[in-house]
């Protein structure tokens, strides 16, 4: 054993575990594994390769792998100090990379190239590094190797010159998040001495001006990186400028992937006085905002984007409630808000990227291809947070949570602010059912993997419809 | 233990039908319509002879089924019948085969679609009134909007995306406040006892302030009084209506606004006694309006489909005038008259469906003299007419008779001891019987007197369908006004137990 990487160890701690560096980073390693193979077998065949099979083999290996130490109960501590995997991070892995399977799907119906494959894998390995982030520095790795990867897949395939704008956009105003975030993490060094999570926690707890910019600054950073209000002026560029997988990814596995890290990062404290006005006030604004400007957007991906940054809201929400049970509703919301989404993008009707986009080439799709029409309509009333769909459970637990911490009245507000929703969700089954019958009804076909991914995606809907309990007592 | 698995059978069988309609190719309408009608029969079949084997003089549930749904929240799927909702589940499961049949002619295109989502709204109509469960019933409650959502605004009328936005949007708002409800609940529940349940039971043992009930009860009332609807929050219902398909009016009129009096009698007012007490004033001045006010906004319009829904209306009033006496004669009554409105004004709007199928029109002053032209469908007409107006023998009288006979019972004690208003508010309330006739004669007496006159040169009377669908109703309504003892042994002991509820506090202490 190297006696350097003893002496950084901060405590008289054990020495490199191997059999933990095995087991913690599972899923982890696969992902990595995964990118070789892709890129070796770019690299030696002579003409561009499908990555679609090795692609889908990693992301299914590491869930799996997450899913089986979430199952088994494993915890351990690869790197102390830095790196450690518990059951809610594994479940959280999980769940995201569950999540990945349908954009891959997605993808493959487009096209899918080894870039696209690498820079999603290795997006991939930034959520998972940030979920098992010991430390400040580690969790500000994560999220750099989360984004910038997707940097790169906004532009990727440069279908449009918008696409370029919204890549640059996002990558300006992501590089301010980077600075705020960095800033955040001098100030916790500055105000604890230390830069673990621990130390984060006990700034959380600090009544001093320096613990208190230090925790505003790490939750804003944060805020921007999932788009709350004011923070979420990217987001409908950067969702219209790239391809629908890339906004899919975007709008469900990344911004949950931050919502989760900032849990993890959370873990048990509870917001100090100093955070709980923030998480008020953002997140309601966020609700407010994204359901009233959403209910004026002519293009998908734009009306996703604004009900994204509504949903949002309803996730930060969650880090205002008590934080017994804040993981399982939180990632229970991320699982559901995922599926329907990406249900959603599975489903719109075949043809050029930008027809695809416009809300008006949704109308009669009921007459073209009912079940597209109804599966999108299930979609958007699970996203309304109507029951009998899973996004009504998911709902409910946020609520529950924020209102047993005592937050009645902002709760109230906030199943308010959701209501304004409704009515943009059911504009679009209106477009889709109630608009007249075009007078040449094209039966549009789905691709085969698109139709894939919705079968899967609305399997996983009913079933949490019908038993979530499944999934709340796994998690 | 067989009559459980019945009651199971009656709620599901809906979702059996929709999966087997999906297994029906779209073009075959008349296999769509034979399998959905079947499948209601049965169901129909079902709730009479659970309603048979329901025992009298019983409190509590019968036929309870308590299964885990979601543990971790303490949600059960748990569905019984009670004396509440007995008579209400019967009149769904009737006016379901009504539907499809009076459906067979109006709605010819999407019929799949339709029938889909008629089984639907079956499914989530019946459970909401047997679910025992507060997380459930809001499932369903909640539910029940996305199919009458899609019935209005595929196959209503020219405004049907207006009327049906409004509708959703109205009673979302009203649900949405629910729910905040619901979860406070919950979690109350949690701290009081230690382990999250929403089991009515449950809830009903809870302990609250007074202020919290105060809140609460708002929250539950609003989203029922939009249901109702209740003056005035029915501004949705007239547009809701006449733009939706006579298929949905007769599920909107006949068993959808029953769901807002039904929470009230179940949910709203025991869960919160005292603020409803507290409130009982109010709501009987609500309720008075809501009588006056919709007999007079029915009495001056000429689309018929608009004088049968402000006369819903008014007829719901006299259910919440009968709800907040605490009398067991005002609250029987209002229970009957649930079941009776459900039949007349679902009468009414198969009739008015099947006269606007013939002319293309609602309009009051187009027709006249259809009881020389159309004989068959003037008797009918009439019957409901005068069932409508609570002629005895007919099934309106008992209801309104027995409301306005508990209202003056419990008003006369308290008037004797110098508490006026209750007195002159169910004195108030026979005027809206006055007026019920006005409005109800002066429909009849335009559209069936007078000169001859119709949109159309040739109208046919009634087929056979058509008579075979008013004669049952028709059957429906003298029965339940010729035999009410029937019925009202069998929701007697639900009564005196809300009564109880209302009135006294689980220590036996009156409670005003």
């Amino acid at each position: 054993m190297n006696p350097e990487t003893i002496e950084m160890v901060p405590t008289s701690a054990p020495v490199l575990d191997a059999q933990a560096l095995f087991f913690a980073a599972l899923p982890e390693h696969l992902l990595l594994l995964g990118i070789v193979v892709i890129l070796i077998l770019d690299l030696v065949s002579s003409r561009p390769r499908d990555p679609f099979v090795p692609a889908l083999i990693t992301v299914i290996a590491a869930a799996g792998a997450a899913l089986w130490l979430h199952l088994t109960g494993y915890s351990g501590t690869p790197f102390p100090g830095q790196m450690s995997v518990g059951p809610d991070a594994l479940a959280a892995k999980a769940v995201l990379l569950g999540l990945t399977v349908p954009v891959l799907l997605l993808a493959r119906q487009e096209r899918l190239d080894s870039q696209f494959a690498m820079l999603l894998l290795g997006s991939l390995y930034g959520i998972g590094l940030m979920l098992s982030a010991d430390s400040l520095l580690m969790l500000f790795f994560g999220i750099e190797l989360l984004s910038l990867p997707l940097y790169a897949l906004v532009v990727h395939g440069l279908r449009r010159p918008e696409s370029a704008e919204a890549a640059m956009k996002y990558l300006v105003l992501g590089g301010v998040g980077t600075a705020v975030l960095l800033m955040g993490i001098s100030l916790t060094l500055g105000a604890t001495g230390g830069l673990s999570l621990d130390d984060f926690r006990i700034a959380m707890a600090g009544d001093d001006f320096l613990s208190r910019g230090a925790v505003v600054l790490v939750v804003v950073a944060f805020m921007l990186k999932a788009a709350l209000v004011p923070f979420h002026a990217w987001a409908p560029d950067a969702y219209e400028g790239a391809g629908i997988p890339v906004t899919a990814y975007m709008a469900t596995i990344v911004k949950g992937g931050v919502v989760l890290a900032l849990v993890h990062l959370f873990n048990g404290a509870e917001a100090g006085v100093h955070l709980v006005g923030l998480l008020i006030a953002l997140p309601l604004l966020s609700m407010v905002w994204g359901n009233l400007v959403a209910m004026r957007q002519q293009g998908f991906r734009r009306l996703i984007a604004y009900s994204s940054i509504a949903h949002a809201g309803y996730l930060f929400f969650a880090l205002l409630g008590v934080s017994e049970g804040r993981f399982e509703a939180v990632a229970f919301y991320v699982l559901v808000y995922g599926l329907t989404n990406l249900l959603a993008f599975a489903c719109l009707p075949a043809g050029s990227d930008w027809v695809r986009d416009r809300l008006d080439s949704l109308k009669g799709l009921y007459y073209r291809d009912p079940l597209a029409a109804i599966l999108i309509g299930v979609a958007m009333l699970s996203l309304a947070g109507i029951p009998p769909f899973p996004g009504f459970i998911a709902k409910f637990l946020i609520f529950q949570n924020v209102m047993a911490a005592g937050f009645v009245t902002v709760a109230v507000v906030g199943l308010v602010a959701s209501y304004l929703g409704i009515y943009l969700y059911l504009r679009v089954i209106q477009y889709m059912f109630m608009s007249q019958k075009p007078e040449h009804t094209v039966p549009s076909p789905a691709g085969a993997y698109a139709t894939t991914a919705a079968v899967l995606s609305m399997a996983a809907v009913l079933t949490l419809a019908i038993f979530p309990n499944w999934i709340l007592a796994w998690l | 233990m067989s009559e459980s698995l019945a009651l199971n059978a009656l709620l599901f069988l809906p979702v059996l039908g929709g999966i087997l309609l999906l297994l029906v190719p779209a073009q075959r309408a008349d296999v769509i319509r034979g399998v959905s009608m079947l499948v209601l029969l049965v169901q129909l079949a079902l709730a009479v002879w659970l309603y048979l084997r329901f025992q009298s003089g019983v409190s509590g549930l019968q036929f309870e089924t308590r299964l885990p749904w979601i543990p971790g929240l303490g949600v059960h799927y748990h569905i019984g019948l009670d004396g509440l909702n007995l008579l209400l589940v019967l009149l769904a499961a009737f006016l379901g085969p009504l539907v499809v049949a009076g459906a067979v002619k109006s709605i010819d295109r999407d019929v799949k679609l339709f029938h889909a989502m008629v089984m639907f709204i079956q499914f989530t109509m019946i459970g909401t009134f047997l679910a025992q469960d507060l997380f459930l019933f809001y499932v369903f409650w909640e539910a029940m909007l996305i199919p009458m959502f899609l019935i209005i605004g595929i196959w209503g009328g020219e405004r049907r995306i207006y009327a049906t936005l409004k509708f959703f949007l109205y009673t979302a708002f009203g649900s949405i406040l629910m729910l905040a409800a619901v979860i406070y609940l919950g979690y109350t529940v949690l701290g009081a006892t230690g382990s999250p349940s929403f089991a009515f039971t449950d809830l009903y043992a809870l302990e609250l302030g007074l202020e919290v009930q105060i809140w609460l009860l708002l929250a539950f009332a609003l989203s029922f009084a939009i249901k109702v609807p209740m003056v005035p929050l029915h501004t949705w219902l007239p547009d809701a209506h006449v733009q939706a398909p006579t298929a949905g009016s007769v599920i909107l009129a006949g068993v959808l606004l029953k769901m807002g009096t039904y929470g009230f009698v179940k949910l709203g007012f025991p869960l919160f006694p005292d603020a409803t007490l507290l409130a009982t004033p109010f709501l009987m001045t609500l309720a008075v309006i809501s009588i006056i006010y919709g007999a007079g906004l029915a009495l001056v319009q000429d689309d018929i489909k608009k004088i049968i829904a402000y006369s819903s209306v008014s007829h719901l009033g006299y259910v919440m005038l009968g709800l907040v006496s605490y009398n067991l004669l005002g609250v029987q009554g209002a229970l009957i008259q649930m079941v009776s409105h459900g039949l007349v004004a679902g009468g009414l709007f198969l009739m008015v469906g099947m006269i606007y199928e013939r002319c293309h029109s609602r309009d009051l002053a187009a027709y006249g003299g259809l009881a020389k032209l159309l004989p068959v469908y003037s008797v009918f007409f009439l019957i409901l007419t005068l069932a409508a107006i609570g002629l005895p023998t007919t099934s309106g009288f008992t209801g309104e008779f027995l409301v306005l006979l508990g209202a003056f019972t419990a008003a006369w004690p308290l008037y004797e001891q110098g508490v006026g208003y209750p007195l002159a508010l169910a004195a108030l309330a026979v005027l809206g019987v006055v007026l019920g006739a006005l409005y109800m004669l002066r429909l009849a007496r335009r559209l069936l007197f007078g000169a001859v006159q119709t949109p159309v040169a040739v109208v046919s009377d009634l087929d056979l369908r058509e008579k075979l669908i008013l004669t049952t109703l028709v059957a429906a309504i003298f029965v339940l006004g010729l035999f009410p003892n029937h019925f009202l042994q069998k929701t007697e002991q639900a009564a005196r137990d809300y009564q109880e509820q209302m009135l006294y506090t689980p220590d036996g202490e009156a409670r005003r």
